[in-house]
C-alpha cells in the first residue's frame, strides 16, 4: 500500500495497514503531521487531558505506524498513474509501486488572487497566524476572511500585534460563537465590514492595503506591516485531476467508505468529500480505507 | 547538527572549505519544526558537497540584522565567504534539494 500525505488520514492509514500485515511506504514531501503540525494547540483530539501541539502529535502518529513497520519516504509525488491493477508514482526518491493507494494529501490555504500576491509572501503576506504571528509584536497587521480560522488567526494577533484589522467582504462573521465575544472585547481589533482587498501597497515587503467597498467601490488605503490572509483553504488534488472524480471545489469525491472511482484508491482525511474536516474524523477515514483495501486485495488476488 | 553562533560564525561559514546551508530557524515558528526533519536529510545526503547549520533567531540578533532575515524558516547557501542565494519557507525536501542544485549551479 502506498499512502501519499503523512498527516493525521494518512499516519493511521499506514498505522492499520502494517499493522494488519500489509507493506506499506507513507510518502510525505517535508514531515510528518500535514496541516495539523502547524496548530499550536490542539485540544479537541481526545487522549490528551491538557491537549497537545499538533507538530507532536504527528510525530507521534507517524511513530505509531513505524512501530508496525510502516517506512516514511520523505518524497514528493511528481506523477501517478492509478487506473491499473498496479499503480505507480513518479517522485523525487523515484518511482513507487503499489497494489493499493490512499490518498491523504490535505488541503492549503487559498490565496486571495491579487496582484503581486507571491512575490510578498513571506514578506508581509502571511497565511497562517500561529506560525508567523511572533514577529510582529507591537505592529499593525490585518487579516482577511470571516470563518472560524480568520476570527482565531485576529485573536492570536491581538495579543501580539498593537493593533489589528479584520477585513471582511460581509457584514457580519461567520465564525462560531465562541470567537464573537473576545473579538469584540478585544480593544485593538477593528472591523472592516463590506471590504476587499484590491492591491497590495509595497515596496521590497508590505506597507499597506489598498480597500474597496463592496456596495460603494470606494477605496481607501489601510497602513499595515503585514497580512494575514484566511479565506478558506484548497485541497491538494492537482495531480489526480485526470483520473478522480472531484468535486466542484476540488475535493475527491468519496463517501464515507472512502472508496474513489477507481479500485484500490482511496480518500481519506481533508481531501475528501465530507460533512467535517477534523483530525478525528481523518484518523476515522485512515481506519476504514484500510478497512475497504483489505477486501479489495482479497477480492482482486 | 552544527550550531553556529555570532562568534563562530567567521569559522563556521565564511571560512568553511565547503558550501554552507544555513537554517535560519526558532522555537516559536511551527514551519521551522515542519522543515528540520526534511532538512537534517538533506544535510545527511549531501554531506560530501556541503555542511549544513542552524542559525537561532532569537539567541544571534546580530546575524540576523547583518543577512536581513525578517521571516523564519530562511535557507541561506555560503561559498566562500558570499551568500550565493536563499529561500523562505520550502514547501518539500526536494524543493530544498532544487534550490541547493539551482543555487550551486550559478
Amino acid at each position: 500500500m502506498i499512502v501519499i500525505g503523512g498527516g493525521p488520514a494518512g499516519c493511521t492509514a499506514a498505522l492499520y495497514a502494517a499493522r494488519s500485515g500489509l507493506s506499506v511506504v507513507i510518502l510525505e514531501k517535508l514531515s510528518a503531521g500535514g496541516q495539523m503540525a502547524l496548530t499550536e494547540q490542539i485540544d479537541n483530539y481526545p487522549g490528551f487531558e491538557d491537549g497537545i501541539d499538533g507538530f507532536t502529535l504527528g510525530e507521534k502518529m507517524q511513530q505509531s505506524a513505524e512501530r508496525f513497520g510502516a517506512v516514511t519516504e520523505l518524497a514528493e509525488v511528481y506523477k501517478v498513474s492509478l487506473s491499473g491493477r498496479i499503480k505507480t508514482l513518479d517522485t523525487s526518491e523515484g518511482v513507487f509501486q503499489g497494489r493499493t493507494v490512499v490518498i491523504a494529501t490535505g488541503a492549503s490555504p487559498r490565496i486571495l488572487g491579487v496582484p503581486d500576491e507571491e512575490a510578498l509572501a513571506g514578506k508581509g503576506v502571511h497565511y497562517c497566524a500561529a506560525c508567523d504571528g511572533a514577529p510582529y509584536r507591537g505592529k499593525t497587521v490585518a487579516v482577511v476572511g470571516g470563518g472560524n480560522s480568520a476570527a482565531a488567526d485576529a485573536l492570536t494577533l491581538s495579543r501580539i500585534a498593537q493593533k489589528v484589522y479584520l477585513i471582511h467582504r460581509r457584514d457580519s462573521l461567520r465564525a462560531t460563537k465562541v470567537y464573537h465575544e473576545p473579538l469584540m472585547n478585544a480593544p485593538n481589533v477593528e472591523f472592516c465590514w463590506n471590504s476587499t482587498v484590491s492591491v497590495l501597497l509595497h515596496d521590497n515587503r508590505l506597507t499597506g492595503l489598498r480597500l474597496k467597498d463592496v456596495n460603494t467601490s470606494a477605496e481607501r488605503d489601510l497602513a499595515c506591516d503585514g497580512v494575514f490572509i484566511s479565506v478558506g483553504r484548497a485541497p491538494a488534488t492537482e495531480l489526480f485531476r485526470n483520473e478522480l472524480a472531484l468535486d466542484k471545489s476540488g475535493y475527491i469525491m468519496a463517501d464515507e467508505s472512502t472508496r474513489t472511482n477507481l479500485p484500490g484508491v482511496f480518500a481519506v482525511g481533508d481531501v475528501r468529500t465530507k460533512a467535517l474536516r477534523q483530525v478525528v474524523t481523518a484518523v476515522s477515514d485512515g481506519a476504514v480505507a484500510v478497512h475497504y483495501a483489505e477486501e479489495y486485495l482479497a477480492e482482486n488476488r | 547538527m552544527l550550531t553556529i553562533t555570532t562568534n563562530s560564525f567567521e569559522n563556521d561559514v565564511l571560512r568553511a572549505d565547503k558550501p554552507v546551508l544555513v537554517d535560519f530557524w526558532a522555537q516559536w515558528c511551527p514551519y521551522c519544526r515542519r522543515i528540520a526533519p526534511a532538512f537534517d536529510k538533506v544535510g545527511e545526503q549531501y554531506a560530501d558537497t556541503l555542511i549544513a547549520g542552524k542559525i537561532n533567531y532569537d539567541e544571534e540578533p546580530q546575524l540576523i540584522e547583518r543577512f536581513g532575515i525578517d521571516t523564519i524558516p530562511t535557507l541561506m547557501l555560503f561559498k566562500n565567504g558570499e551568500v550565493l542565494g536563499a529561500v523562505v519557507a520550502p514547501a518539500s525536501k526536494a524543493a530544498i534539494e532544487t534550490f541547493i542544485q539551482e543555487t550551486l549551479a550559478q
